[in-house]
């Protein structure tokens, strides 16, 4: 955490991460540090990989991820004896081609991934900021708040909701973000309670700027790297979680792709057709292991050079 | 990648937590004498005529006999509990019972029994789940000891095949002495097996009842016990198939049926069953009153969108065939000669939506409750066609309540007519303005409410095939086609299945 600089409030709002006196530009400082990072390049590499496929699906296969033929169920991929080149990764109990709907499927895992963490990150940071920044009875009633939401099992309650309200991927996004939230909020608020007594903060009040102000241009830039890491892990586990949420038929509905949907659908087909359920699950695997390796590298990229 | 490595040892992993979770899956086998079979549900209650689930009915058939049997290979009715019947007049028929048959506690089997039973499961206090198996019915009357006459509602022709069916004879002492509660945790009948334990979640347990009346229809019982094993997952009955927990079981999808096939000592067999898949629609239009649903058009798109012969063909296999009528086939009365068929032709269908006023389609949901592949194949034709259909997959009790409350606009259901093989098994629970008649037209109601009481074979079969006409010609619904089961049990044990999904255990005996 750098908390160092007191240059004031506009010079510190429009620097961003530039609270430690180094003669280097941060970019700089943090693309040579990351390109020393295996875990943080092998991270990035997959996910970028996923990103690019998934976003650019079209420009890589000219299936269509709904359309069905059934006189083509279950072809086998292209390791496979039977395997054919039109179909490399073989199509699924409809005939549907599973590349095209691993592509377009992973578009929904990631869809999924970035909406959650931006509506928990929303909610546990403007939570944990408050908590931090103002203290006192704030803190107890948010610490309340962030102690009752520990207290519900994710899963539960998800499984819960989606059984009451019914199934779709808006209320699996809603669900997820209203519950996912926690982590965001306590690491905001135990870093921010550092910030809110550094000098930097004392000045900015000391001149007269507003409470508004000193959150948005003093606090926020310096609590980001913590919440980027945070936000990183809870894309993870909100990408497993729909999977799980999926696989037991609560989450994403047929005829969407969604990984954890074709891990579930790939069930009944695992004694003689076992890739129909590998293909998807070595997929997720690699996302979400992709995602927590980036996270950790961005951990200790952007730590101070004293503790990476 | 190595997906074979990976596939045998989850199959050992499946079969490995199988074994240690269940013990006493080690006594399935002919050694032992018992024979183990599974299968996905449970009847809520064992009594038969207090659950309406093809696993009720199998143990309907174990424990219980009707008064008079239907030999499954003539079509033949013939002595059961009732030696001999004759009509006295339209509305009342006269049967002379067996004697010397005795309960599975020793009591003799007489006239109060049948009267019991009949006049009990009349009553409203009886709550019988499907009320149109009995319903026919005035009362019973006994005549003397042997001698019982059961009075009709009215003329019902079918009322040879439902007494041969779904209407078992209790034992009237026994169960005036313990009651429905009791009766189910501890049930007697005259079949040719005995419960001996009732264990819900887990199953029943059944043995040879060893002084079953000898001139039985369904001969005499071979193997010494019997275990239903209640397993929900699939994958874990195949599991243990492999692995000899147990020795029988149904509902094998064909992809895994042509595998199991190529496994050792297990016998795979296919046959018909008279379950019929089929769409409903929300053409009474109670979901909202501009759904597409009501639009005649918009069903004929939708019939003529759906491939039926190539979802026969891949995805229910052999044993299924193609249904134009609103009934299985082979059922007295159903008929599909003349009746309106649609082919598959999506451009008509493209034409008629456009007609309809939804050049570009709609959205809808459409719900399901099994084969679940099925429906899924169903949303597939459906978006080739513009209609995007999602699917909502509930349990089958929370479909049919949300079906009778009027919020399904679209729903892929099947019906098993309770092996009755009679038309208005099917037609009557559809079409007559009763809870689950979704299209609820009073042409169709009274049309077949003419057929079912018309004694005269060839005019009960034109007022069919009318009210069938229309049903098409409306497309208020679209039979898909008859389901086929596949069986897979061990090679030890003789199996032979009969075309109205009710294995009969009873006959089947260790090679």
């Amino acid at each position: 955490m750098s908390t160092t600089s007191a240059s004031g409030a506009a010079a510190t709002a429009a620097a961003g991460f530039d609270s430690v006196p180094v003669r280097r530009s941060p970019l700089a400082r943090f693309t040579k540090r990351a390109a020393r990072h295996p875990g943080f390049m092998a991270g990035a590499f997959i996910l970028a990989v996923i990103l690019v496929m998934s976003i650019g699906a079209p420009l890589f296969t000219t299936h269509d991820p709904y359309a069905q033929d059934i006189s083509k169920r279950l072809i086998p991929p292209i390791w496979h004896a039977k395997g054919t080149w039109e179909h490399w990764l073989g199509t699924d109990k409809l005939g549907r081609d599973y590349f095209a709907r691993l592509l377009y499927g992973g578009r929904i895992s990631l869809m999924i991934g970035a909406a959650t963490v931006l509506l928990s990150g929303a909610i546990g940071t403007a939570l944990g900021v408050a908590a931090g920044f103002f203290g006192g009875r704030v803190d107890m009633v948010i610490g309340y708040i962030i102690n009752v939401r520990l207290a519900l099992p994710v899963v539960l309650v998800a499984l819960a909701v989606a059984a009451l309200v019914g199934t779709s991927l808006n209320t699996v996004i809603v669900v997820l973000g209203l519950l996912l939230w926690d982590r965001f909020a306590v690491v905001a608020r135990s870093t921010t309670q550092q910030i809110a007594h550094a000098d930097f903060v004392a000045a900015a009040r000391a001149i007269g700027c507003s409470t508004r102000l000193i959150v948005f241009s003093e606090v926020l830039p310096n609590i980001i790297n913590p919440l980027i890491v945070v936000a990183t892990l809870e894309m993870a586990h909100a990408i497993l979680l729909e999977a799980a949420l999926s696989f037991l038929g609560l989450g994403v509905q047929p005829p969407l792709p969604s990984w954890g949907l074709m891990i579930s659908e790939g069930k009944q087909y695992m004694f003689f057709s076992p890739w129909v359920i590998t293909i998807p699950g070595v997929a997720l695997v690699a996302l979400v292991l992709g995602i927590n390796l980036l996270g950790d590298g961005l951990r200790d990229v952007t730590a101070p050079d004293n503790r990476s | 990648m190595a997906p074979f490595a990976y596939g045998k040892s989850m199959m050992f992993a499946a079969a490995a937590v199988a074994g240690l979770a269940l013990p006493s899956a080690a006594f399935a086998d002919k050694a032992s004498d018992t024979l183990v079979y599974a299968s996905d549900s449970e009847p809520e209650n064992i009594s038969p005529y207090h659950n309406n689930l093809r696993e009720g009915v199998i143990i309907a058939h174990l424990v219980w006999d009707t008064l008079i049997y239907r030999n499954p290979k003539t079509g033949e009715y013939e002595p059961e509990l009732a030696t001999s019947w004759k009509w006295i007049d339209p509305v009342t028929l006269e049967l002379k019972l067996r004697k010397s048959v005795t309960f599975q506690d020793g009591s003799p089997f007489t006239a109060d029994d049948v009267v019991f039973t009949f006049n009990y499961v009349l009553t409203p206090e009886a709550k019988v789940v499907t009320k149109q198996n009995v319903e026919w019915m005035a009362g019973a009357d006994k005549i003397d000891d042997y001698t019982v006459r059961v009075r009709l509602k009215g003329p019902f022709p079918a009322a040879l095949e439902y007494l041969s069916g779904p209407t078992p004879i209790y034992p009237a002492a026994y169960f005036k002495k313990v009651g429905l509660d009791g009766f189910s945790k501890a049930p007697i009948g005259t079949g040719p097996y005995r419960v001996t334990a009732v264990e819900n979640g887990k199953g029943v347990t059944m043995e040879k009842y060893k002084d079953y009346f000898k001139d039985s229809p369904l001969g005499q019982p071979a193997i010494g016990k019997i275990r239903f094993r209640v397993i929900p997952d699939g994958e874990t009955r195949m599991a243990e198939l492999m692995t000899g927990g147990v020795d029988w079981i149904w509902r094998v999808p064909k992809d895994q049926a042509e595998q199991l096939k190529a496994v050792p000592n297990i016998t795979v067999l296919s046959a018909e069953t008279m379950r019929v898949g089929f769409l409903q629609f929300d053409a009474a239009g109670r979901t909202a009153a501009d759904t597409p649903m009501k639009n005649e058009k918009v069903r004929q798109a939708v019939a003529y969108a759906i491939d039926r012969q190539a979802m026969v063909k891949n995805l229910a296999g052999e044993g299924a065939r193609v249904m134009h009528s609103a009934c299985f086939i082979d059922q007295t009365g159903c008929t599909d000669d003349g009746v309106p068929r649609y082919e598959y032709n999506p451009e008509k269908a493209k034409k008629l939506l456009a007609e309809a006023g939804y050049p570009d389609g709609f959205e809808t949901d459409l719900y399901a409750y099994r084969e679940r592949d099925y429906a899924e194949a169903v949303i597939g034709y459906l978006r080739a066609v513009g209609i995007r259909a999602n699917l909502r997959f509930l349990k089958y009790a929370a479909m049919r309540e949300a079906a009778r409350a009027g919020k399904v606009p679209l729903e892929y259901q099947t019906w098993g007519s309770f092996s009755v093989n009679d038309a208005s098994a099917f037609t009557g629970v559809w079409f007559k303005e009763n809870e689950d008649d979704m299209s609820r037209d009073p042409k169709v109601k009274a049309l077949l409410e003419k057929a079912d009481t018309t004694t005269d074979t060839a005019a009960r079969k034109d007022l069919y095939k009318e009210a069938l006409s229309m049903i098409a010609q409306k497309a208020y619904l679209l039979p898909l086609f008859s389901y086929p089961s596949n069986y897979a049990f061990t090679s030890d044990l003789a199996f032979t299945a009969q075309p109205d999904e009710l294995p009969r255990f009873y006959a089947a005996h260790w090679k």
